[in-house]
């Protein structure tokens, strides 16, 4: 024995240690200080449980909790009711345009919430286009501001996250069991209800808890939305920028609950899922359904009406990016005016998201793949830990991310506030579940066979990694890069916290275009950040569709 | 105990004559297999019988009511699936109860009703197992309880062995086999095994491409198979044709393979060629000059298969014949030796050309 540890174990050993560094070092350590902060008194030396009381005995403070979660539950109900039966619809139906059905739907996911949100108030907001076309013709409008309005675009936007996994659930029921249902007695519907329904329910539950911890930590739809409604992710946001003040303390309460939530809520699926495990393997999948044309058409009816409207106010805000626009109104005339007013200043911001951006994806899957690796090939409890460490980020919303980054680099032996590299580790961290989840995907269909036999001929484990897996991932690598750098490119929640003079970028001028200048501006930069995000994922769908889309 | 009659049903898909024109009339508590090849339209059969598969023509009956226009789930049948088929998302009592529910029957008596069958199956104490936590042939055994517990007209089984090792297969068959006779039940089981079929069956018949070639009891079958492909099918045979040389009382002289065979006299008319069935183990090794009818040759290969000896014996030309014998030590297997076969021509299944 030439080494002290086992060289089978030194490669993964290598990245472990890296891995937890590095998490380590941005992750544990921000989120440590928003923890102690929120346990701090004004002067930072003694422990106190004051934020935390001061945040419950506030109404308003509470309310935003309250309205966090009844949002998040509304959301995650309306999904699943409209994500199960679309997915079992796609799935056993020959409704028309099911493949560019499939296409489309997932779409959603990925264009930018915020900008749904503020496409719906262009068009039916209080100076809305539909709106005021309505109030022309004397007719009734209804708001769409606050909890109708918020769960509306929420659902829209997420509702994806339980369709996917429902369709691919759907699709591995075993024709068989199904049969045994009828032949024991139960009519087609029982069966539905009693055998399809519970054996695909554990995949639409995990897709739901996705839909619930999103809902709770995105900061641009109630930011567009939510008026006077105190939402907890904008208002721990408030508190720490501090209009009236910073308050650190209460900041990082706030901030802590909404860990808190997010994490219970992980817990929680994570209990549900461990107890049952229904992974069964379509041997014949069941008959496609072809009911009279009057199914047919509510069927396709409802599949197409959800994905058109969630796509569609996409559409129209690009339109309203080309109108001409006097002072605040609309003319019916197109025009580049809004872009070149975007651009007039300076084109620094959009140089930034791309050029940024491409450097925290990049280095996503650069640390992503590695862990991901380590995690599917080489079992262990250290493994297990870091597998629990790298899906921390999913449960800290991007707020918190902000703050704590902020708390820990603002000052002491590493400062990093007011550059451009905060900005990417936050993002970096933030994706960093996505990749590794999307290199255990793409590892599972790699027959782990292959490696032994390379490394049975006499490969080290770290050659066979870089020379034999990397390569045979490269596909999958290259999507999920791509459907990284596009999610970035529009994130808005850290961005927002953690953006300074020079280094804003298209969300940054997006979300000031909101609070001031006219609705072309802000079109403008919405159609720039919708173009940022269909164009890549056109150019790789072919490469998305076989290897990422499934672990959005 | 349920009677089944299938009368001329016929299922086409697409070009495929999947069940052409197959009429069945199964005895009230009969064990009845339906053995052949894969693609020969058993499962079809079976899976019409349960309501899985719509019928061109045709009808099926139990008893009296005719059922192939019931719903799958009115026609009371218990299924048992190639791959079970069982609920992951149940409990294995809940499993077994399911049929019951279904059937709105009161809670406390599906309790009792779930233990027996449990019982039944030897399965006491594991009702409130996940599936996950049970192996195959426990996952089995919950299939045929949730078949049986419901009591039905007729019990459906479509290879239930085909994913057990070989000795629990052994094991299982005995035990439906048994379970059967002891409940009554009429069952229908398909299988492409030919020895589980011999081994399980009241009858069985014999399919091909989507068509009936013979029903009859195991025994029957194999001794006097109606066809070449039911000959060949069932068991290994020695499958032979020659040309008739001579009539000779109660026997036809043929000559095959380079020698001259006594076989049971048919309607067949010298010079012409003639087709037969001669089992390995109806060729008996003999010193020279045997009394019965002989054919001589030599050893050209042996395999020792424990109790067996197979032996393939090159005669004058053609492929060698095959044999099959006890292995008592009698005979030395060396490739060359020349070797005297004795056969009774009572033995040998003419098939008419």
């Amino acid at each position: 024995m030439r080494w002290a540890v086992p060289s089978r174990s030194a490669f993964p050993l290598t990245v472990a240690v890296l891995a937890f560094a590095f998490l380590g070092l941005f992750l544990a350590y921000p989120l440590w200080k928003v923890l102690a902060s929120s346990f701090l008194d004004a002067s930072g030396m003694r422990f106190t449980v004051e934020a935390y009381a001061k945040v419950l005995s506030t109404g308003y403070y509470r309310s935003a909790i309250t309205n966090s979660l009844l949002i998040g539950a509304l959301t995650t109900a309306a999904s699943i009711a409209i994500g199960l039966p679309m997915a079992f619809l796609l799935a056993r139906m020959a409704i028309p345009g099911r493949s560019v059905l499939l296409a489309l739907s997932a779409l959603p996911l990925i264009l930018p919430s915020f900008i749904g949100a503020y496409a719906w108030v262009l068009l039916f907001g209080r100076a809305g286009i539909v709106t005021q076309w309505l109030q022309g013709l004397g007719l009734p409008t209804t708001t769409i501001y606050g909890l109708p309005g918020l769960v509306l675009v929420f659902t829209l936007h997420s509702f994806p996250y339980v369709l996917l996994p429902a369709i691919a659930a759907v699709r591995a029921v075993d024709a068989s069991i199904e049969e045994a249902g009828q032949n024991l007695g139960a009519s087609r519907w029982r069966v539905f209800l009693t055998v399809t329904v519970p054996v695909i329910m554990p995949a639409v539950l995990a897709g739901g808890l996705l839909v619930f911890i999103e809902t709770l930590e995105n900061f641009g739809v109630p930011f567009v939305l939510a008026e006077d409604m105190p939402i907890l992710a904008i208002e721990a946001y408030k508190l720490f920028v501090g209009e009236v003040g910073a308050n650190p303390g209460m900041a990082g309460a706030l901030a802590m609950i909404l860990v808190l939530i997010a994490a219970l809520a992980l817990l929680v699926q994570r209990y549900y899922l461990g107890r049952r495990r229904f992974a069964t393997v379509a041997r014949s999948a069941p008959p496609v359904l072809r009911p009279g044309p009057l199914g047919r058409w509510l069927a396709g009816g409802f599949v197409w009406g959800v994905v058109l409207l969630a796509i569609l106010p996409f559409v129209a805000i690009v339109i309203v990016a080309l109108m001409k626009f006097r002072g605040p109104v609309m003319q019916s005339e197109m025009s580049l005016g809004n872009f070149e007013q975007l651009f007039a200043r300076s084109h620094r911001p959009l140089y930034n998201t791309l050029g940024l951006a491409t450097v925290a994806a990049i280095g996503a899957s650069l640390i992503g793949i590695p862990i991901a690796y380590v995690l599917t090939r080489y079992r262990s409890t250290l493994s297990h830990a870091l597998d629990v460490l790298a899906m921390v980020p999913f449960a800290v919303a991007g707020t918190v991310m902000g703050i704590g980054l902020i708390l820990a680099f603002n000052s002491g032996w590493l400062v990093l506030t007011g550059g451009w590299l905060i900005l990417v580790l936050a993002w970096l961290v933030r994706k960093l579940p996505f990749s590794v989840r999307s290199g255990s995907a793409i590892l599972h269909q790699i027959d782990p066979s292959l490696e032994e036999a390379s490394i049975n001929l006499g490969r080290s484990p770290s050659w066979t990694f870089f020379r034999l897996t990397v390569p045979l991932m490269l596909g999958g690598i290259v999507g999920g890069t791509v459907l990284a750098w596009v999610t970035i490119v529009s994130e808005l929640s850290s961005t927002v916290v953690l953006y300074s003079g020079p280094w804003s970028t298209m969300t940054v001028v997006m979300f000031r275009a909101l609070e001031g200048q006219g609705a072309g501006a802000a079109a403008a930069a919405a159609t720039v950040l919708i173009v940022a995000t269909v164009v890549p994922l056109a150019l790789v769908y072919r490469l998305l569709r076989r290897n990422n889309l499934a672990v959005l | 105990m349920t009677a089944v009659t299938i009368s001329r049903v016929e299922r086409t898909f697409g070009a495929v004559h999947a069940v052409a024109g197959v009429s069945i009339d199964i005895r009230p508590g009969e064990l009845f297999t339906l053995l052949g090849p894969s693609g020969c339209g058993k499962t079809t059969l079976l899976r019409m019988v349960a309501g899985f598969c719509d019928l061109d023509q045709g009808s099926i009956a139990f008893g009296d009511r005719r059922i192939d226009t019931l719903p799958p789930h009115r026609r009371n049948t218990g299924m048992v699936f190639q791959n079970y088929a069982i609920f992951p998302n149940l409990t294995v009592a809940g499993n077994v109860a399911y049929g019951l529910k279904a059937r709105g029957v009161a809670g406390a008596d599906i309790q009792r009703r779930v233990g027996r069958a449990l019982e039944l199956v030897h399965l006491d104490g594991y009702g409130e197992r996940q599936p996950f936590q049970l192996s195959g042939g426990q996952l089995q055994r919950v299939a045929l309880a949730r078949a049986l517990v419901i009591e039905p007209d007729v019990l459906l089984l479509d290879e239930p062995l085909s994913n057990l090792d070989a000795q629990l297969r052994l094991d299982m068959r005995r035990e439906i086999r048994t379970l059967q006779q002891t409940l009554g039940i009429t069952a229908i089981y398909v299988t492409h095994d030919q020895e589980e079929a011999l081994a399980i069956s009241d009858r069985i018949a014999v399919m091909r491409a989507g068509r009936l070639e013979q029903v009859g009891a195991p025994a029957a079958i194999y001794r006097t198979p109606a066809t070449p492909f039911v000959a060949e099918f069932l068991g290994a045979t020695n499958l032979l044709t020659g040309t008739v040389e001579a009539l000779d009382g109660a026997h036809l002289l043929v000559a095959a393979l380079g020698r001259r065979f006594r076989v049971p006299a048919a309607a067949v008319p010298t010079g012409s060629a003639v087709s037969f069935s001669l089992r390995p183990e109806a060729l008996i090794p003999v010193e020279p000059g045997h009394p019965w009818a002989t054919v001589t040759g030599e050893i050209a290969a042996a395999e020792h298969l424990g109790a067996l000896l197979r032996l393939d014996v090159r005669l004058g030309d053609g492929p060698p014949l095959r044999v099959a014998m006890l292995d008592d030590g009698a005979v030395a297997p060396a490739p060359g030796r020349p070797i005297t076969l004795a056969y009774d021509p009572a033995r040998i299944t003419v098939f008419a050309p």
